[in-house]
């Protein structure tokens, strides 16, 4: 299993022009340098590109490096390195940010593994927009009525298919993983976690209706609504 | 890293203080008398005394439409947002350009930002002196929910002051700071702030040094001036059904009234009632003892309506009450026993109240100031923006580019293009807001991007990263990426100042500000003058004849010129006089010394020298 494919070419510090072996801090003189253009976020944090990313890892990793990059600790530098500061650690906090939640995991994982966008590729399941036009008849109908039990109740099923859907998009992104490592991706297995995941926008817009957001992994930086609003925030950029 | 100290401020509605950081922790600025509080209280009189502080707020009730209280109130803000406030403000304000409000203080219109500069400057005195040396750096703080002009406002008030303001951070953040310094379990930690004039809850996770803001909200309209309000409403329509419907109540009136109602709000947090009474004029007295139910029926909507948003931040934060392991008590409305029951009942526990509620926040400034000086190296604060941002779209919509509740510094790009061709500029309107549509939004002002090359329309591809950084602040930057070429950006702010404005305002505090040094000056002066002229006589007594008549005639002139120039106002010119006098002096003070020595020696024996 590849515990990053992620084309490695060695940048050079700017300070001290040694190779560094991850993107933004020195290793050897610890200076601060600005974010390549191709860097992924999961090279960005140094952490393995595969969906089912060890949560524990990854804020360590953000941690570790917001204490090179953050402001605060620059204020004694030359403006430059304070602009720079100021640029890094806005992606390094968007990185965390994408990488921490699951559905923006996977939307951002499809996108750099070449998958298609939310808005060139709107579909989902079969028989998924039934059901769901059937919920919100049903969400509607129960917010008339005041019947605060059937909206728990169907929040409550909702949360259900959320998580069966993460469920199902972990498991897809796994067998994809070996696929490739087989080199028997077949067609259309991109579009495929598309699909899952264009559903689980739907399920979050939904579950906002009802006033609930999606349990978070450990609770961190809730900048959640973002997925209820536009596509472009359930995509990560 | 430099040696000067960086002051942590709370730069308050009702109270501002200041404390700076120690190696054992942060240090509350006191004056002699111990008191940390400076009253946010100014008042001018007709010829051009400014007062600051107690003695200010003591003669509020003579001076009601030249004293100024509550200015954090009117920062960032337009005549527009202060209809509610304008019926109970006893001094004129008036609509300010872009969309801000000045105060006419003896016929001169004085901006918000100026008058918490004088604050600040007061703030800043005393620290020079408890400190014993000059301070030119600080961190302010303001409320979690304040938005981008409300932060800028305040900013440049630091710069009018005189200070470099190197950050300013929010104050549950920072009451957070304060009380999490020494802790090292990991906790989640809910900051309830109720100051007077706004409120703001943070939900944060405190691990080993961490403190991470999940979620932050708030209302800048809403604190203990309301709850004034309550009783103030009270007592007058009660009034006016006894002595009048038609009562008037001048400015005197209106802010004798506000001081009792503040008055009886603290009275009754200890009492179980309180005792009003109002002399009306005209042998009319209105007399009352208001007992603790009553006001807490009244101010019970306010106190839930911060539970509301409590609820709501704990929503975005996706946690349940019962997961906060601490709820910190931060501003002088949270002493209210209302407040702390209902709070403690919203989160199944006691509050924690063991740390000062109008302290908390200075010292949780001096905590980030010692963040930034380099000496509090294993603290790292992740904040977060409290207010969505987005710009104005087709048809008068709001479009979010960055959601509330996202970790500052954060960022993103948008690409605009031209609809004419060869425009060379692209007007954007920037907005901060949870709503859809524009108008209910809060504008940040108008964006203009120019020196975009002159292409065909839709040619141009023009990339614009909204940066907010740790202040909470906006940046905007833009680059017409076919060229490559950086636009330029102008900003027209709304509710804020220009830069020109600021740099107006602060040239004119410096003037003040050299002016107050030169009065200084002459008074140390004079003072130094007059020990001279008293040396002088006491050795003319003693000496003068001594002298020739030439020396005598020399040192008489000089002690005139001195004593004239004395009189008038230039430092300078009695420091001359000065000089001349001393040099005049000469001949009598060596007779002097002589007829002393002499008066010693005689009737001495040689061997008792």
């Amino acid at each position: 299993m590849t515990e990053s494919s992620s084309e490695v070419r060695p940048a050079k510090c700017s300070h001290c022009e040694r190779p560094m072996s991850t993107p933004i801090v020195c290793d050897f003189c610890q200076a601060l340098n600005a974010v390549p253009a191709t860097t992924d976020y999961f090279a960005l944090l140094d952490v393995p590109r595969r969906f089912d990313l060890d949560q524990q890892l990854l804020h360590r990793k953000f941690l570790a490096l917001s204490q090179h990059a953050h402001p605060d600790f620059h204020t004694g530098d030359s403006p430059e390195v304070q602009q720079l500061s100021l640029r890094v650690c806005a992606a390094l906090n968007d990185a965390y940010r994408t990488l921490k939640d699951p559905a923006r995991r996977a939307a951002y994982l499809l996108e750099v593994l070449g998958g298609k966008s939310s808005v060139e590729d709107k579909a989902v399941p079969e028989g998924f927009l039934g059901t769901m036009m059937m919920m919100q008849e049903e969400i509607a109908d129960a917010k008339e009525a005041g019947q605060q039990h059937e909206l728990d109740r169907l929040r409550e099923v909702l949360q259900t298919q959320h998580d069966g859907l993460i469920h199902r998009i972990a498991g897809l992104f796994g067998e994809h993983q070996e696929a490739i490592a087989c080199n028997a991706v077949r067609k259309d297995f991109l579009g495929e976690i598309r699909r899952q995941v264009n559903a689980v926008s739907y399920v979050r817009k939904l579950l906002s209706l009802l006033g609930q957001l999606p349990a978070r992994t450990v609770g961190l930086d809730a900048g959640g609504h973002g997925s209820a609003e536009t596509g472009r925030d359930a995509e990560a950029r | 890293m430099s040696e000067s100290v960086i002051l942590g401020i709370d730069l308050g509605t009702t109270n501002s203080l200041a404390a700076w950081m120690t190696p054992v922790g942060p240090n509350v600025v006191r004056d002699e008398a111990g008191s940390a509080l400076v009253p946010s209280v100014v008042a001018f009189s007709a010829d051009g005394q400014v007062t600051i502080g107690q003695e200010a707020r003591a003669h509020a009730v003579q001076n009601p439409l030249a004293t100024v209280y509550s200015v954090k109130r009117l920062m960032g803000r337009g005549i527009d947002d202060l209809a509610a406030d304008l019926d109970f403000l006893p001094y004129p304000i008036v609509s300010g350009p872009h969309e801000t409000v000045r105060v006419m203080v003896h016929g001169q219109a004085k901006s918000p930002q100026e008058l918490s500069a004088v604050i600040l400057r007061e703030v800043r005195r005393r620290a020079e002196a408890a400190l014993a040396r000059p301070i030119t750096r600080a961190v302010i703080t303001v409320p979690a929910y304040f938005d981008d002009s409300q932060r800028q406002a305040t900013r440049d008030a630091g710069r009018i002051a005189g200070l470099e303001v190197l950050r300013i951070v929010n104050e549950p953040t920072a009451a957070a700071l304060a009380y999490g310094l020494d802790r090292r379990e990991d906790a989640t930690v809910a900051v309830y702030d109720f100051g007077g004039g706004t409120f703001d809850i943070s939900i944060l996770r405190v691990s080993g040094g961490v403190f991470q803001v999940l979620s932050t909200d708030g209302d800048t309209h809403l604190g203990g001036d309301d709850l004034d309000r309550e009783l103030i409403d009270l007592i007058t329509s009660e009034i006016r059904a006894e002595f009048g419907r038609s009562l008037t109540f001048p400015p005197a009136t209106r802010q004798a009234l506000r001081n009792f109602a503040e008055a009886t709000k603290i009275r009754l947090s200890t009492d179980g009632q309180a005792d009003v009474e109002v002399a009306l004029g005209a042998d009319r007295v209105y007399r009352r003892t208001i007992a603790r139910e009553e006001f807490e029926a009244r101010a019970g909507r306010w106190i839930d309506k911060t539970l509301d948003l409590c609820r709501r931040a704990l929503a975005d934060a996706s946690i349940e009450p019962g997961q906060i392991d601490q709820a910190v008590l931060v501003g002088g409305s949270t002493r209210i026993p209302l407040v702390r029951r209902k709070v403690g009942e919203l989160f199944g526990r006691e509050p924690y109240t063991a740390i000062d509620p109008d302290e908390v926040v200075a010292m949780g400034a001096a905590v980030q100031a010692g963040i930034l000086a380099g000496v509090q190296r294993d603290t790292l604060l992740l904040d977060v923006t409290a207010l969505s941002l987005g710009i104005e779209t087709l048809g008068g919509a709001m479009g979010k580019l960055i959601m509330r509740n996202s970790t500052i510094p954060c960022q993103a790009s948008e690409t605009f293009t031209t609809y004419v061709d060869g425009q060379t500029a692209v007007d954007i309107h920037v907005l901060q807001g949870e709503r859809e549509l524009v108008g209910d939004c809060r504008s940040l002002g108008k964006f203009q991007l120019k020196g975009i090359p002159p292409m065909p329309a839709g040619a141009p591809r023009i990339a614009v990263t909204f940066l907010i950084d740790a202040n909470g602040i906006l940046n905007v930057s833009a680059r017409e990426l076919r060229s490559g070429r950086e636009a330029s950006v102008q900003i027209t702010p709304a509710h804020g100042l220009t830069k020109d404005e600021v740099d107006a305002m602060v040239a004119d505090s410096y003037t003040h500000a050299v002016e107050d040094l030169t009065a200084h000056r002459t008074i140390d002066l004079r003072n130094e003058a007059t020990r001279v002229l008293n040396a002088v006589d006491k050795a003319l007594a003693d000496a003068g004849h001594a002298l020739s008549d030439e020396q005598r005639k020399l040192l008489d002139a000089s002690v005139t010129m001195l004593r004239a120039a004395m009189k008038g106002d230039d430092p300078d010119q009695i420091n001359a006089a000065m000089v001349v006098a001393n040099d005049a002096a000469m001949p009598l003070t060596e007779a002097q010394m002589d007829e002393v020595l002499s008066k010693t020696v005689k009737g001495k024996k040689l061997d008792e020298i």
